[in-house]
């Protein structure tokens, strides 16, 4: 029984430690590396790094460009999530329970987007927002709603939604297939009883599908999160390039910006340890008040 | 069993490699501070030479260091040359490998030059001036055109110490369609006064007075304005952000003034003034849905296959006068080179910069439209260059300079506030009086860092 | 009657509207992605017109230019290397921890658990300069000992990092199918006398291939399309495709030479698009299997 245990602990062992391994040295240690370089000032090239305690998180609190990347980030994490939920559970629930005609055509093209690579998603949107000649204000022109259209790129206040269109777009399919696969094991009959009750569709979706996919929803939130603000920069430095005037500057873009345009390197660290906190926190968050029984079925 | 085995050999391998995290963990230090010169087996230094892409292409350079190996047979050049040099070399630099020579302007979103300024990164290069050019008998200094050494773009701790020697240099101004002018029988406006006017008048055509790229074409513009508005003295008091000097006269008359353009400026520029869609707002002057776009001569080769509109002929001009009879600039715009402070090979570098201004070296520019800021250089120049650079030899003043170095200051960007703010002005976001004032306040903030 | 004809109209409106609404999105699909394809077959001064007019002819030349001026040819190689071998660590990595982490409860197994959920949280975005820094001091220091780096510039160095920071999501997404597996098989197994290893290589293993295809598909796609670690690691020579197509564009740009900028997009979209047509069908057999359990 002796060698069992052993066996098993040597299985164990062998199992995780490569993992462990691996995250600690690329993960972690980098990641306590911006913490610990976020108490510093420096350049970026040279060897003279001062120690500046927290100094520039005090600076951090004051930076009024900081405070708007800050705004422009939770405007898109809300809106992107919200639309990408409503979007992608509707047409989740159109492909499982309405009979469709060429569902799995539909849910090819629609997984399409995220496949895409970012820069080509930027180039793709910067002709569709296009002030003359994008296809936006075209197709509003065509159907005279002329006084829909917009300076999509240009107007200040539109801009970031603009910006939350493009990541909409291409989330919507992958979230689509994820709704689309929980609530393929919602049984049948259960939606066959409540139609024999007499409850319409939208009843239906609202009172069985929606709780028993909650789990699912939830875990979702915080892939929201996460990716927003990974793609909002990389979608915004291709796209905008954070402007104009900084009307789409996001968290890591403007800690790109003041690491290397500006030779802050150590403020810039200190905007990701932000970063990196905030999200975790407000991810915890949304977890916590979205708690719900779990429904089994 | 296979894959067990796969698995040992990664855990060893990470293993290893945490071995190797500590034992280099102590020597930050050491990396990069080796400066004695590299030769090969027959005695020749390699220099490394590290060159911008830009407009005017890669061809010039290989012909340069074609030419310069045959001048001088101790040196072999390697060559660099990218369209995203920085993005290219930043890597190896941190890594502690420095190009010798460095062909790369101030001024580009990257900011690696300026970056190099502030953690004093650069060689003092105040001799070459008095070395002779490589392979003559006249020194740089007498050969250079004047004024070119005497700003914060080549001096940048503003002592008289030299740091960046000037290289291809373009006036720049508002660049529009000639042949519409013409046609319409407008006359090129001289002052503001005259350009509102002209502004009106276009527009009961339909057409904008005025369009920019990106707001990063404005550094030319308030330049040019300053200097206009307040003279020479009053523009370096800017550029050294000297207290209060925002809130002046002059300088209040410089924001009001573009202010006043944001009603003027046509709708789709602020949407398409970003690096993705600027060629957009250049469109707008060649298709005459705009009139006046600030510019530099590079535009012209820029938009070469661009369609547009009929008797279509690029003109350009200075920035108009505050008041008639007053003085008129034109910025010019020039790129540098320059020598790493950590470059190993620094005497062959300076050699090299010193042949930059040589007869050969300058007509070999040419071919490719590069000018080089030396005696007698519009003597060379033909067709529409010629008028670009005549613009100064009609009583238009040349305006240079830019913003002292400054140590870095965290979430303050003098840039950002001045010129990337204009997109705001322009679309009636930001009023000229908030602009001013944190104009003002930046400037606060960056006077203490000036190193 | 009359009530049965109106029956028959509500439902009609309600698949009409179905029907619009699938198409739409179809639609604001279809249309932009063909505009990439269709753009990279124009010629220069099409770019100028309008952006939807279809193309005048076809020029293939732009693919020819992107090809061999641009090396994106070279780059392509390059990038199936490091996400083929990527792909490789990762599931020689994350197979085994996933199963044992969600199969067997050890001390601090609860700890490992969240450990790994946390690492979710760290964007590569952020990290990417402190691992070039640390790389960097590794290869200083072995510059000192033998004189030449390892660790900048390495293909395969790239790959191990890459997996390295898939690995948090691919053990979440690995273990929580893991979890839905009933434990039959392993007793069964262990009633045969086959030791653990034996037991996880010839009975679970093969019992996660749906869930390992999509492990493969999402990072495939992420690493394929990943270029800021790509950027500063490889300085050198060895770029990978996406840095190759933001070079070409930086440079197209600048030259106002359109063309071969989209034929650039399209060798880079091709591959994705093509693997995705191939892997669709297990996609969703695959995500349905091993859901998204929180």
């Amino acid at each position: 029984m002796v060698n069992k245990k052993w066996s098993r602990r040597f299985f164990i062992g062998v199992c995780i430690t490569p993992a462990l391994l691996l995250l600690t040295l690329f993960m972690v240690v980098p990641t306590v590396q911006v913490f610990r370089m976020s108490l510093y000032s420096w350049g970026g090239f040279s060897n003279n790094q001062e120690f500046v305690g927290l100094n520039n998180f005090i600076l951090l609190w004051d930076d009024m460009n900081f405070i708007r990347s800050f705004q422009n980030s939770i405007v898109l994490i809300v809106f992107v999530a919200l639309a990408t939920i409503i979007i992608a559970l509707f047409f989740a629930y159109l492909l499982t329970n309405a009979k469709v005609k060429g569902s799995s055509f539909f849910r090819i093209i629609f997984y399409i987007p995220n496949i895409l690579s970012i820069v080509v998603i930027a180039g793709i949107f910067s002709a569709i927002y296009d002030p003359e000649s994008g296809l936006l204000n075209n197709v509003f022109g065509m159907f005279s709603l002329e006084n829909l259209e917009q300076k999509w790129l240009g107007n200040q206040k539109i801009v970031i939604y603009s910006v939350a269109g493009a990541l909409v777009w291409q989330a919507i399919g992958y979230y689509m297939v994820m709704y689309m696969s929980s609530m393929a094991s919602v049984p049948k009959s259960y939606y066959e009883a409540a139609s024999l009750e007499g409850a319409g569709k939208m009843r239906q979706f609202f009172s069985i599908t929606l709780p028993l996919i909650w789990t699912n929803i939830r875990t979702t939130l915080t892939f929201y999160i996460i990716s927003t603000i990974n793609l909002s920069f990389l979608l915004v430095e291709a796209m905008t390039g954070g402007g104009p005037d900084g009307s789409t500057e996001v968290f890591l873009s403007y800690m790109y910006d003041q690491a290397y345009t500006n030779s802050t390197f150590g403020y810039g660290m200190a905007i990701g340890v932000v970063v990196f906190i905030f999200s975790f926190v407000l991810a915890a968050i949304v977890n916590r008040i979205t708690k719900r029984d779990v429904l089994e079925y | 069993m296979m894959k067990s085995k796969n698995l040992l050999l990664t855990i060893s391998f990470v293993l290893f490699s945490l071995v190797l995290v500590a034992c280099s963990g102590g020597d930050e230090t050491t990396s990069s501070k080796e400066s004695e010169g590299k030769s090969d087996a027959d005695g020749k230094t390699t220099l490394h030479i590290a060159a911008l892409e830009s407009a005017y292409g890669s061809d010039m350079w290989t012909k340069i260091t074609d030419a310069y190996e045959a001048a001088n047979e101790n040196v072999e050049i390697e060559l660099t040359i990218e369209k995203n040099l920085e993005e290219i070399v930043r890597p190896n630099m941190q890594a502690g490998e420095y190009p010798d020579v460095f062909l790369l302007a101030t001024g580009r979103p990257e900011a690696l030059t300026e970056t190099l300024i502030k953690e004093d990164g650069l060689e003092n290069i105040t001799d070459i001036f008095d070395k002779n050019v490589y392979g003559e008998d006249v020194t740089v200094s007498d050969k250079l055109l004047e004024g070119f050494t005497d700003t914060l773009a080549t001096n940048p701790y503003g002592e008289g110490d030299t740091y960046l020697a000037p290289m291809f240099y373009s006036p720049t101004g508002l660049f529009y369609n000639a042949g519409l002018l013409e046609e319409k029988g407008w006359e090129v406006p001289t002052t503001w006064e005259e350009m509102w006017e002209l502004g009106d008048l276009a527009a009961e055509e339909g057409i904008s007075l005025f369009t920019y790229p990106t707001t990063g074409y404005f550094d030319t513009v308030v330049g040019s304005m300053l200097y206009a508005s307040g003279g020479t003295d009053f523009y370096n008091h800017t550029m050294t952000y000297e207290d209060g000097v925002w809130e002046s006269e002059e300088a209040t008359r410089v924001l009001e003034t573009i202010a006043k353009l944001a009603d003027y400026t046509h709708p789709n520029t602020v949407a398409n003034a970003n690096p993705n869609d600027f060629t957009k707002n250049q469109q707008l002057v060649l298709d005459n849905e705009a009139l006046f776009m600030p510019n530099g001569t590079w535009v012209v080769g820029e938009m070469a296959e661009a369609p547009r509109a009929e008797n279509f002929e690029w003109g350009m001009m200075p920035i108009p006068a505050f008041e008639d009879g007053e003085d008129r600039y034109a910025f010019t715009f020039f790129e540098q080179i320059w020598i790493p402070a950590a470059a190993s090979n620094k005497d062959a570098a300076e050699d090299f910069i010193t042949f930059m201004y040589s007869d050969e070296a300058v007509s070999i520019f040419l071919e490719s439209g590069a000018i080089q800021p030396v005696q007698g250089i519009t003597d060379l120049l033909e067709g529409e260059n010629k008028m670009y650079y005549s613009i100064y030899d009609e009583g238009v003043l040349p305006a240079m300079g830019t913003f002292a170095s400054t140590e870095p200051v965290p979430g303050v960007s003098m840039g950002d506030t001045l010129y990337g703010a204009i997109d705001s002005v322009m679309s009636g976001n930001l009023s000229y009086e908030d602009w001013q004032k944190n104009i003002e306040e930046a400037s606060d903030k960056l006077r203490p860092a000036m190193n | 009657m009359k009530k049965k004809a109106k029956g028959l109209s509500t439902d009609f409106l309600y698949k009409l509207f179905i029907y619009v609404a699938l198409i739409t999105l179809a639609v604001s699909i279809i249309v932009p992605v063909g505009w990439v394809f269709l753009a990279s077959i124009k010629e220069n001064a099409e770019f100028y017109g309008s952006p939807w007019s279809l193309p005048k002819g076809i020029h293939f030349e732009n693919f020819i230019e992107a090809f061999r001026d641009a090396n994106m040819g070279d780059y392509l190689i390059n990038s199936i290397m490091v996400t083929g071998l990527a792909l490789l660590i990762l599931l020689i990595v994350a197979l085994p921890a996933a199963y044992v982490l969600s199969r067997f409860h050890f001390k601090g197994s609860r700890f490992i658990h969240s450990f790994v959920k946390a690492g979710l949280f760290i964007n590569v975005s952020y990290i990417v300069v402190p691992i070039f820094l640390m790389l960097l001091d590794w290869d200083t220091g072995l510059r000192a000992m033998m004189g030449d780096g390892f660790f900048l510039n390495n293909r395969v160095i790239l790959a191990l990092i890459y997996a390295s920071t898939a690995l948090p999501f691919t053990i979440y997404l690995l273990s929580s199918y893991f979890e839905t597996l009933p434990s039959d098989f392993e007793e069964a197994a262990s009633i045969d006398g086959a030791g653990y290893f034996k037991t996880m290589f010839s009975v679970m293993l093969p019992m996660a291939r749906p869930s390992i295809i999509i492990v493969v598909l999402f990072n495939f796609l992420l690493f394929w399309n990943e270029y800021i670690l790509a950027l500063t690691l490889m300085p050198g020579e060895h770029k990978t495709l996406p840095v190759g197509l933001l070079n070409l564009m930086a440079a197209e740009r600048a030259a106002a030479n359109y063309g071969p900028m989209y034929a650039g997009m399209v060798i880079v979209m091709l591959p994705t698009l093509i693997l995705f047509i191939a892997v669709q069908k297990r996609l969703t057999q695959g995500m349905t299997v091993g859901g998204l359990k929180g």
